[in-house]
């Protein structure tokens, strides 16, 4: 990796970064359009990639938060064109590491010794950055180690970040302020939580005990080697996603993976009500045996009752169809709001009901194949058919559909890419439909 | 022996007297009073109460550089880290001190150049940083220049009062800024001081400097 020589280090600096984004993507709208009067064939795909590779060019050198909002971004494949995020997805495997004297002092700090006094060797140049700090391999008694360093002032730049993100953010997912507005304080809120290693030992503790399933891997965690800075944990051996497909696995093998992410994803869903909520292909490992290998308890989203229940009613074994009921449904989760007329109401019914449908279809088939291009064309077709609705610019539905979105499309993706078939009936989701209906209460 | 807790005692008086009374004492005659001691007993170890001070700031320095200097990790470091290991330590060593160094740096008239306070310190950081600056250019990690690499270590001075100062001021939990301040700021003399386009800019301009009659032959 080529390491940074300078970040950009004010706010001016970073604003100056964007600004210089949003000329160069101009240049690119220009040469487009030039190169349209000679050859009216042009693809827009290749538009997106070069203004793809501009914003990444600009993300990539800043660090922290809004190399967070571009991972996030990346997730959101069904809001942003396929070359965006081919780009995006590489954001987490540059950022400038950090010299060798800050990791010992950081260590002197919190433990009163450096880290070649607790471990039994300690590696000071880091072996890869994570996106808010960077992993350093460490042997202990014959225990190969992964450490998790966070960078200095991360909770600080936060909200600063995110504040210098937003208009570039509004543009690039074409969403309204509002909208925009409650998706920024969610993400600043998981955003804060990521930076407490603390918390992040205790869930990923939690997680650990409570996920015994077949297939899934934790690392042991180190409390006496953690801090609020510091995370010890055990070094999986693995492969990430993209090197294990190049190595052709079977189909076998893709399922056995695929059949694990499921249950580890819907385990937690429908057992702990808690999710790990950053499916991203950096924080999974594929291990020999073909076994999955979980990384980051960073980012977890609780799932509160109030939203579980309508929004997995609609998935589980014994789905709501009644039209009036679904409409109770949707309003509850503020996809339909108390103003809207009979036929915005009808409208929106329409739709949200053809996407449900499209998207609980795996989990209502028993065993789904998700190499089906077919149905993921369909899925993202639909998602960018309704972002250009100016009926979808519009603020709809609760906060929490922010990381229960990102988490499944998350899945889904991981899941399309793997070509995994897997069952879907393994751990299905708890919702009593046959309890008193909404509309009656 | 005798001499030493004599002076051991001085300092000890002197610290308590600034830190709460946040002033310096109005004469040595009056300080050594105090002490039931005679006035003639400071000079014999101080000139004056700045003399004083600079020699706490001095000896809170050679403490960290030897505790530095001392650490497992310092014999494999490279010129870079050698000079951010001491830039941590001894923010690290200020902590216990805050009052007395958030007292003496203000009372210290900033210019012109570092607080008078600083000069001891001065002479051993340099001493440190000679030895560091001459393992860089040894190794290339710093590139040699004419009449500049001489000066690389006042760039270095510079930047450490920066520090000191930046620190006296910060409120950030864990004066986490200071970190940052450090981090990058020791970075980016170190990247001026290696190979960098400057090198270059200054090659071009002495190239063109002496063949401009080949610049301007056409205008005239």
């Amino acid at each position: 990796m080529k390491e940074q020589n300078s970040i950009p280090r004010s706010r001016i600096g970073r604003s100056g970064k964007f600004i210089g984004t949003g000329i160069r993507i101009g240049g690119n709208y220009l040469k487009h359009y030039s190169k349209k009067l000679i050859n009216p064939d042009l693809d827009r795909e290749e538009l997106n990639k070069d203004n793809a590779e501009d914003i990444y060019r600009s993300l990539s050198e800043l660090k922290g938060s809004a190399l967070k909002v571009a991972q996030m971004l990346s997730m959101d494949r069904n809001l942003l064109p396929k070359a965006y995020t081919d780009r995006f997805s590489m954001a987490q495997y540059s950022a400038p590491p950090l010299s060798g004297p800050l990791i010992v002092k950081t260590f002197t700090r919190h433990f009163g010794a450096p880290p070649s006094a607790l471990y039994d060797e300690f590696d000071l140049h880091s072996s890869n950055a994570a996106s808010i700090g960077q992993v350093h391999r460490a042997r202990l008694n014959g225990r190969e180690l992964a450490v998790k360093v966070q960078y200095p002032g991360v909770a600080e730049s936060i909200s600063s970040d995110l504040k210098m993100v937003k208009p570039f953010a509004l543009k690039l997912m074409d969403v309204s302020e509002r909208e925009l507005q409650v998706y920024m304080q969610e993400v600043e809120e998981k955003l804060l939580e990521e930076t407490d290693y603390e918390l992040e030992l205790e869930r990923s503790q939690y997680f650990t005990a409570q996920c015994r399933l077949p297939d899934v891997v934790f690392p042991g965690y180190y409390p006496e080697l953690s801090c609020k800075k510091v995370l010890t944990m055990d070094w999986l051996e693995g492969v990430h996603l993209k090197e294990f497909l190049e190595s052709g696995p079977s189909a076998e093998a893709r399922n056995r993976i695929g059949q694990a992410l499921w249950d580890f994803y819907n385990f937690q869903l429908h057992e702990l009500r808690a999710v790990h909520a950053d499916p991203h292909p950096g924080n999974f490992l594929i291990l020999p045996g073909n076994r999955l290998g979980i990384l980051d308890f960073g980012c977890i989203k609780e799932i509160p009752e109030d939203f579980y229940t309508p929004f997995f009613s609609f998935v589980c074994a014994n789905p709501v169809s009644d039209k009036n009921e679904t409409i109770a449904r949707f309003r509850q989760m503020q996809m339909i709001l108390p103003g809207d007329s009979d036929s915005q109401v009808a409208f929106y019914y329409r739709h949200y009901r053809e996407m449900i449908d499209l998207f609980a279809l795996p989990y209502r088939s028993g065993a789904f194949d998700f190499a089906r291009n077919d149905y993921f064309n369909a899925l993202y077709g639909y998602g960018e058919k309704v972002t250009k609705m100016k009926e979808f610019k519009q603020a709809r539905g609760v906060k929490h559909f922010i990381y229960m979105n990102r988490t499944l499309f998350g899945l889904y993706n991981i899941l399309n890419e793997l070509g995994a078939r897997v069952r879907t009936d393994t751990y299905l989701p708890r919702v009593a439909n046959d309890a008193t209906p909404v509309t009656a209460l | 022996m005798e001499k030493k807790a004599t002076q051991e005692r001085i300092k000890e008086a002197y610290l308590d007297h600034v830190l709460t009374q946040n002033a310096k004492p109005v004469s040595v005659y009056a300080f050594m009073k105090k002490l039931r001691l005679s006035e003639k007993v400071f000079y014999t170890h101080f000139t004056s109460f700045d003399d004083l001070e600079a020699t706490l700031w001095d000896e809170l320095f050679r403490e960290t550089r030897s505790a530095v200097t001392g650490s497992a990790e310092f014999a494999s470091f490279n010129a870079r880290e050698k000079t951010l290991s001491l830039f941590y330590g001894f923010t690290e060593s200020m902590k216990p001190s805050r009052s007395f160094i958030q007292y003496s740096i203000r009372q210290s008239p900033a210019f012109p150049g570092e607080p008078r306070v600083l000069r001891k310190v001065r002479r051993s950081f340099q001493e440190f940083c000679e030895q560091v600056i001459a393992q860089g250019l040894e190794s290339g990690e710093l590139s040699r220049r004419k009449h500049l690499d001489h000066r690389y270590k006042d760039a270095l001075w510079l930047q450490f009062v920066f520090i000191i100062r930046f620190w006296t001021n910060d409120t950030s939990a864990d004066f986490e800024k200071t970190d940052e301040a450090i981090e990058k700021g020791v970075q980016l003399t170190f990247d001026l001081m290696g190979h960098s386009p400057l090198d270059n800019l200054v090659e071009y301009g002495k190239f063109l400097f002496r063949n401009a009659r080949f610049v301007y032959e056409r205008a005239k």
